[in-house]
């Protein structure tokens, strides 16, 4: 499999955001996951399960402590895939 | 100037706006859930708010020892004996003979080769799992972990990684996407009984993976130490495997009726991290009622069949009652049986009109609570009675009847 883009990244993150998004907020690159979106801080914790294993990578809980933005979480996502 | 005039403009608390509009909206339908203030309390299942009189079914108090007779006179004793603080650490002032023959009792309990007591239940897995994890090592943590658990890791440097609850393939699974952990080690952290939702973590299971990768296996007892296994010693025990496990953490303020907690480990090598342990060290030690009530209430656990059993049968009365009810129970029967609602709102409208009908229940809401759910969670105690469990089935089932009346009142209330 070659290694996806920020966009399919990006794309990703926002079909697992989906069942936390019941308000529909629009999803930019910019959006807060927890300010804009209102994704409760457990809720953050289990997108970030479905994206480890959905490109079978590893990230440490103090990393997504650190990401603010559904664009800083997709830039996390593609340095841990390289 | 015009910075001046926008630090003027803001404060300091304008980051809790959104919180406070969401107590702001509790507040408009009734108490503070958070700060609920009672007049009294007068048994272990008894108290009063408001001035009235109102059965507690939501206090942790499994085994009901808070009023046991024994219990309070070891407590009593225990001030006229040796006052009543320590005023200081164990590591500065020293330790008191009650510290000591509280961790002996317990170690020789549990079959563990050391035991350290804490100040409170919240400290001991702050200080045990921050100190256990050093920088090389990973932790490994149930996606249901308590808060105390979370900020336990985020005490140390070592990275953490979550795995789905109560799921020992999951763990498995990521334990083999690390890998080799280079000059360190995983440590693997799950509950016995998960407080929220009262279910049961498969320890034996979680035994086998955690060892097959050569990893350390934690398991927080709090809510069953004292409710489960042949002797009381949780979940473990129950499962046959108490003997397998690294770490056993656990407080005195639930089954043991007091405040403080404990970590027992089956390596002796533990003992180092009385030196290291910064919510150890740098902490007042637990008082001498407080240890002398948990030090007679281990005895009581130890012989406490009578209370296990009674616990047992009626939490299966509850739930089976309830669950006839229609409602949707988050797990199978336990001391913890936690009744699933619609949302936020609706559950606060109802933990507010069972306090009015004279049941004490805790509403707990995300973040909190797993799958952002919003609950109306009962704990049971050994000390409620057939007729206490009819009680709350009764204001459980005058709540479904009445919920037009109480969505109705919940609207004219948030509209004001």
């Amino acid at each position: 499999m070659s290694k996806p883009t920020r966009k399919e990244i990006h794309n990703k993150i926002c079909e697992l955001l989906k069942p936390y998004n019941p308000k529909n907020h629009p999803i930019k690159e910019s959006s807060g996951i927890m300010t804009d979106l209102e994704v409760d801080s457990v809720a953050v914790f289990d997108l970030v399960m479905g994206l480890e294993d959905f490109y079978d990578i590893s990230i440490p809980m103090e990393l997504i402590s650190d990401i603010r933005t559904v664009g800083e979480l997709s830039i996390a996502v593609k340095e841990l895939i390289e | 100037m015009s910075n001046v005039l926008n630090n003027a403009a803001s404060s300091i608390f304008d980051k809790y706006a959104i919180l406070q509009s969401r107590v702001d909206l509790m507040m408009k339908i009734g108490k503070d859930a958070l700060g609920l203030k009672f007049d009294d309390i007068v048994s272990a299942t008894k108290g009063k708010i408001d001035g009235r009189e109102i059965l507690l079914a939501g206090t942790n108090n499994y085994l009901g020892l808070t009023f046991d007779d024994d219990c309070m006179k070891a407590a009593k004793n225990a001030v006229d004996k040796h006052g009543t603080g320590t005023t200081g650490s164990r590591v500065a002032n020293g330790s008191y003979n009650e510290h000591i023959q509280l961790e002996k009792a317990l170690a020789e309990h549990l079959k563990m080769e050391s035991c350290v007591v804490f100040t409170t239940g919240y400290q001991t897995n702050l200080a045990a799992i921050s100190g256990l994890a050093g920088d090389n090592d990973v932790i490994f943590m149930d996606a249901d972990a308590h808060a105390c658990v979370i900020d336990g890791t985020r005490l140390t440097s070592s990275s953490t990684i979550r795995f789905r609850h109560n799921n020992p393939e999951d763990l498995d699974k990521r334990l083999k996407r690390q890998g080799d952990i280079s000059d360190g080690h995983a440590l693997v952290v799950i509950e016995g009984m998960y407080s929220m939702f009262g279910d049961i973590a498969p320890v034996d299971e979680f035994v086998d993976v955690t060892h097959r990768h050569g990893g350390y296996l934690y398991i927080d007892e709090a809510h069953s130490y004292g409710v489960f296994g042949p002797t009381g010693c949780g979940i473990a025990e129950e499962q046959g495997v108490l003997d397998k496990i690294d770490f056993i953490s656990g407080t005195f303020s639930k089954s043991l009726a007091s405040v403080g907690g404990f970590c027992a480990s089956r390596h002796k090598e533990f003992e180092i991290l009385r030196k290291v342990m910064r919510p150890y060290m740098f902490t007042a030690s637990a008082t001498p009622s407080n240890i002398c009530a948990a030090l007679m209430a281990v005895e009581k656990v130890k012989e406490g069949h009578h209370l296990r059993k009674n616990l047992k049968t009626r939490s299966l009365q509850l739930h089976s009652g309830l669950s006839e009810m229609g409602y949707d129970i988050c797990a199978d029967a336990s001391p913890v049986i936690a009744v699933r609602r619609p949302n936020e709102a609706v559950a606060a409208m109802e933990w507010n009109w069972l306090i009015e009908n004279g049941v004490y229940v805790n509403l707990a809401v995300p973040p909190g609570t797993p799958q952002s759910s919003s609950l109306l969670r009962i704990s049971l105690s050994a000390a409620h009675t057939e007729m206490d469990i009819n009680t709350i089935l009764k204001a459980f089932s005058n709540l479904k009847s009445n919920q037009q009346e109480l969505m109705a009142r919940m609207s004219a209330r948030l509209a004001k």
